[in-house]
């Protein structure tokens, strides 16, 4: 059940490198988000731990229904169109996700040598990782660099889902507040830059160089 | 008890025969440009004609102006209370009373430079600039032979007759020679001492021109006994002559130097200074 | 490493040296707090008591470690002071060189320090001491080198000095005294404390290398000032040149204690610590009267000065006094202390070793040029700030100055006169400090061995008489006053007499080969036979700026303009720098 549960993660993300638009970001962070959700629920569910059954709880909360719907609004609200800006062509981003995939496949190969579930935890986990980190760089406007962010921070909580014991109850909550306060503050921020230069285009930052 | 009416002794000595000593060097000068010029006495006859007349204070000067004269007489008194004992001038105590009597003539020099600048003509300002310029580049000459005083052991040694040549630099300085000062002219381009009192009158004139006569029998005296420091009275009282005689002919035989190759004849004097220490390392 | 102050005992160390220094700020701070009041009506007060505060934590720190704490701290906050008058564009830039400089020399002491702990194992000055008797020579040199570097740009050595007379004029007067008076004192004791106690001085060469740096410092320090016109500017340079005078007794002192003499090595020392105290009491005089004469005549150019001695004469008094201290004359107090360091040239001359010999005289040559030049300087600053006619209208209508300054500056005059005519007792109580360091007494009793004995009172006994009598002969004539001489011109005012300028114009000249002057004259003549105006200007060069300084940060910023193409703006290649890199470690490296 896990392993289909991180497989659907890892399509999901390499998926998201296709999205051109948006709503298409959007959604495969939703997805990605849930199916992180049911595995922490399935973890809790197998070590039967009423602080990962909060988690989960929570990942879904947040994650899966109160950020996606916040970014909606936003969008709605600063009227941009729905075109992502793409630097990287979508059939390249899939490449690149592939070699990502690799590279995060040996680097699980290199420190995890327990068990096989283990091991495969942290690959997709990197993996998530470094799709973010790749959205970041290769998306024009500033709302998918949130979602990149964003995106980094599910690959952190997936990774931690492996350590033994778990990680400790409270920086997970701390980390989620976290996580929601940086979304609304960044959707804050779009907005008022909407607002001042009337475009989200972060490429146009190149005009401060030195 | 001894120690002190000797020195007392040679306090009044000193300061008595000052003036004729002044007159002496001038004498012979005359005597050697063949001609009859002034009587050996008559600086007394100067400085009493001085002290009868009124003193004329300028009325930009303050209260500098009117002081400066005593704390100038003051030093060159302390210079010669200060002297060392012949015996004692080879020794680091001695020197150490030597670098005070240096210091004490750069203080009379301090106010006599203040006192030029107090009166607010230019002639003032320039003697001063001058007199600072050129006392700055006397003091490591002054200060170096002093150090190779200590070094050296005997009489007529090698060391000794440089450090005599280099102390002969620092009178032709300080008593204001030719080369570097006219004491007979009073010519803007050619004065550097007399510019600087060129405001006095009356009894603070005489006052500075014995504390000037008390500083040049000082330095003289002091060439004197260093080369000659173990003999009598006598020889030392022929050797101050013998000096006298010598600085006369020098300023007879030598123009007035310009002002900006004064501190050259005083690197020399320092060089003369460095060699002789390194003489008396070498022992010679 | 316990930060926290279990054993807070050990925290604080009392020794002579450390109370010495404490002496020092205290004399020069709390004359500087009181001017402050009818200075600038107490602003920046807390500052300044922060600052004071920090220093005084400093010198009596016994651990390593927070004594670079407080170090930055007083680093800080004289920073923040220099900056009180921060609309003007030149405080700020000055203040930016005195930060970046002293900060340079910290990271220095920093290293120092450190290496020191990585062999001790602790930062506790005793436990320092030990490992570093212990190291291997070529380590203890490049500490040495590091303490150097790192004290030398705190004090003002040349060529690290050139921050000084830039920071120093900038800051409010009383902040320019506390600076000047303490604040560089306090890296000679960082210096004598790291040198000579911890670090332990075995080699020749380091106290021949400092007394050469400190003899050049000094002659530059007094050419640049003797060129100077702003009265505050010529004292910071004074005071490079009075802390060359201070490093050539310290250097004296390494000197002997490196050949075992140490009689002579205490009587260095002795001398070097006297004129720490002197310096302090009569640069912070000098700061102060600065101060007055910019409050009263509301301009610090010597050149528009003339004639405060009537308007504002106890300033005047009190600035003459400290003239007198710092320019080495009897009885006040630089002159004893100039007087020890020559003795301790002559005295060392005898004991050491020919080509050493040598060495000394030159150096005693070059300290009474320094301080004949000192003579020629004030002279120059005094005479004609105070001195003559007024040479424009705000000196004209210059006004005496309130009580407080007053105070301020009378105290530190007496503590000029004071220090020079308690000579014995003061150096009795100085011999205390290199007894503990070294442990030996210096010979003090055959420094008074002066001749003739009994030296004082004859002399001062006749003096009087000698004065007295010529007062009276002069006082029976009448004396009137007259007009100065002015060549039969009939009107006779303040163009008339000379300008700074000219009179510094001789060493301009001679001293021409290290100063650079530059001139440029320009006539306009409205016919062939009458000039309308000419105007004369001439410069100096500060060779130190212009070819170690702004060379070096010119060919930096060359540099640093050659990595901005890889700055290009772009969030994007941000991040992708970091993911390349990340990617990079990852796979190469095996770091996580």
């Amino acid at each position: 059940m896990e392993m289909l549960t991180l497989f659907a993660i890892f399509l999901v993300s390499a998926e998201s490198t296709l999205a051109q638009k948006f709503s298409g970001l959007l959604r495969s962070f939703r997805l990605q988000s849930f199916f992180l959700a049911l595995l922490t629920l399935l973890a809790a569910y197998r070590s039967n731990s009423i602080e990962l059954y909060f988690v989960g709880s929570l990942i879904l909360i947040i994650k899966v229904l109160l950020i996606p719907h916040l970014f909606q609004t936003l969008i709605k609200g600063i009227n941009v169109s729905d075109n992502l800006g793409l630097f990287v062509s979508p059939q390249l981003s899939l490449f690149s996700a592939g070699i990502l995939g690799i590279v995060s496949w040996s680097f699980s190969n290199q420190i995890m040598h327990g068990t096989d579930l283990g091991q495969l935890i942290i690959g997709v986990s990197f993996f998530v990782m470094l799709v973010g980190i790749f959205l970041m760089i290769s998306r024009i406007k500033a709302l998918a660099q949130v979602i990149g962010l964003l995106m980094m921070e599910n690959g952190v909580f997936l990774a931690a889902t492996v350590i033994p014991g778990g990680a400790p109850f409270f920086i997970e909550i701390a980390v989620f507040f976290d996580i929601l306060v940086s979304a609304m503050i960044l959707g804050l921020f779009i907005y008022r830059i909407k607002a001042i230069f009337t475009h989200i285009d972060i490429s146009k930052l190149s005009g401060l160089k030195g | 008890m001894l120690d002190i009416i000797l020195i007392i002794a040679r306090f009044i000595l000193l300061v008595a025969l000052a003036p004729f000593i002044g007159g002496l060097i001038g004498k012979i000068k005359n005597d050697l440009r063949m001609r009859k010029g002034q009587p050996v006495l008559q600086p007394y006859y100067n400085l009493r004609k001085l002290f009868s007349k009124e003193a004329i204070i300028p009325v930009n000067s303050s209260w500098i102006f009117t002081c400066a004269p005593f704390i100038i007489l003051a030093s060159a008194l302390a210079c010669i209370l200060l002297l060392p004992n012949a015996s004692q001038i080879r020794s680091p105590d001695g020197a150490a009373s030597l670098l005070i009597i240096i210091f004490v003539l750069a203080l009379g020099r301090f106010f006599q430079a203040l006192a030029g600048l107090d009166a607010g003509s230019s002639f003032g300002g320039m003697g001063s600039s001058r007199e600072m310029f050129i006392s700055s580049f006397v003091e490591p000459v002054a200060c170096l032979s002093i150090f190779s005083l200590i070094l050296s052991g005997a009489n007529f040694s090698v060391s000794t007759i440089l450090t005599g040549l280099a102390l002969l630099t620092v009178i032709l300085t300080e008593t204001s020679r030719l080369p570097v000062d006219n004491q007979e002219t009073h010519l803007e381009l050619t004065m550097i001492h007399e510019a600087m009192v060129l405001d006095y009158s009356g009894p603070h004139l005489a006052i500075i021109e014995l504390a000037s006569y008390i500083r040049q029998i000082f330095w003289i005296t002091l060439l004197a006994l260093i080369i000659l420091p173990t003999y009598p009275l006598i020889a030392i009282g022929s050797a101050v002559i013998a000096i006298c005689v010598l600085i006369a002919f020098i300023e007879i035989g030598i123009a007035k130097f310009r002002l900006f190759r004064v501190p050259n004849l005083l690197m020399f004097g320092f060089l003369l200074a460095l060699l002789s220490i390194a003489a008396a390392l070498v022992r010679i | 490493m316990n930060l926290l102050l279990s054993n807070i005992r050990l925290l604080f160390v009392f020794d002579p040296l450390a109370l010495f220094f404490i002496i020092v700020i205290l004399l020069v701070s709390f004359p500087a707090l009181i001017y402050s009041i009818g200075y600038s009506k107490g602003k920046s007060t807390p500052l300044t008591l922060a600052f004071i505060a920090s220093m005084l934590l400093l010198v009596s720190s016994a651990n390593a470690l927070y004594f670079l704490i407080f170090w930055e701290l007083m680093s800080l906050l004289s920073y923040l002071l220099v900056l009180t008058d921060s609309e003007n564009e030149q405080a700020v830039s000055a203040a930016t060189l005195y930060i970046v400089m002293t900060h340079v020399g910290t990271a220095f002491l920093l290293a120092a320090f450190c290496f020191i702990y990585r062999a001790s194992g602790s930062f506790d000055l005793s436990a320092m001491a030990a490992a570093c008797q212990a190291m291997p020579q070529l380590q203890r040199d490049l500490l040495f080198i590091c303490f150097l570097l790192g004290f030398g740009t705190k004090a003002g050595i040349v060529p690290l000095h050139i921050w000084l007379p830039y920071a120093h004029p900038q800051a409010p007067s009383h902040i320019s005294s506390i600076m000047s008076g303490v604040m560089i004192k306090i890296a000679i004791y960082g210096f004598i404390r790291f040198v000579f106690c911890i670090l332990g001085i075995n080699s020749l060469w380091w106290g021949v290398l400092l007394l050469t740096l400190a003899t050049i410092t000094c002659l530059v320090g007094i050419i640049y000032a003797l060129m100077e016109n702003n009265l505050k500017k010529m004292l910071a340079y004074s005071s490079v040149e009075n802390i060359g005078i201070i490093l050539v007794a310290i250097s004296l002192a390494m000197i002997f204690v490196d050949q075992k003499l140490f009689p002579l090595a205490s009587l260095a020392m002795i001398a070097g610590l006297y004129h720490v105290v002197n310096h302090a009491v009569f640069k912070g005089l000098l700061f102060l009267c600065a101060g007055s004469v910019q409050k009263g005549a509301k301009t610090l150019n010597i050149e528009e000065l003339g004639g405060l001695i009537k308007k504002m004469p106890w300033t005047a008094l009190f600035f003459l006094i400290g003239a007198m201290g710092i320019s080495a004359l009897p009885p006040f107090n630089g002159f004893i202390s100039e007087w020890l360091i020559l003795q301790a040239f002559f005295r060392g001359a005898i004991s050491v070793s020919g080509k050493m010999t040598l060495l000394l005289a030159v150096g005693a040559g070059a300290l009474a040029l320094t301080s004949g030049l000192a003579a020629a300087c004030f002279v120059k600053v005094f005479g004609i700030s105070f001195l003559a006619l007024p040479r424009s209208e705000k000196a004209a209508e210059a006004k005496e100055v309130d009580w407080t300054m007053l105070i301020s500056t009378g105290f530190l005059s007496v503590l000029v006169i004071a220090l020079g005519l308690a000579a014995p007792f003061v150096i009795k109580m100085l011999a205390i400090i290199p007894a503990s360091l070294f442990g030996t007494t210096p010979p003090i009793a055959s420094l008074f061995n002066l001749y003739p004995p009994p030296n004082a009172v004859a002399m001062l006994s006749l003096l009087s008489i000698a004065m007295l009598l010529g007062i009276f002969l002069v006082m029976r004539k009448k004396s009137h006053p007259g007009a100065t001489w002015d060549c039969g011109y009939y009107k006779i005012d303040s163009r008339n007499e000379y300008t700074a300028t000219a009179f510094s114009k001789p060493f301009r000249i001679t001293f021409g080969f290290f100063l650079l002057p530059f001139r440029r004259t320009e006539l306009v003549k409205a016919s062939s036979y009458h000039v309308s105006s000419f105007s004369h200007e001439t410069r100096t060069t500060k060779i130190f700026k212009k070819y170690l300084y702004d060379a070096g940060l010119a060919v930096m910023m060359r540099f640093a303009r050659s990595f901005r193409r890889m700055q290009a703006g772009s969030i994007h290649i941000y991040i992708a720098y970091i993911f390349v890199t990340l990617i990079f470690l990852i796979l190469f490296l095996r770091i996580i």
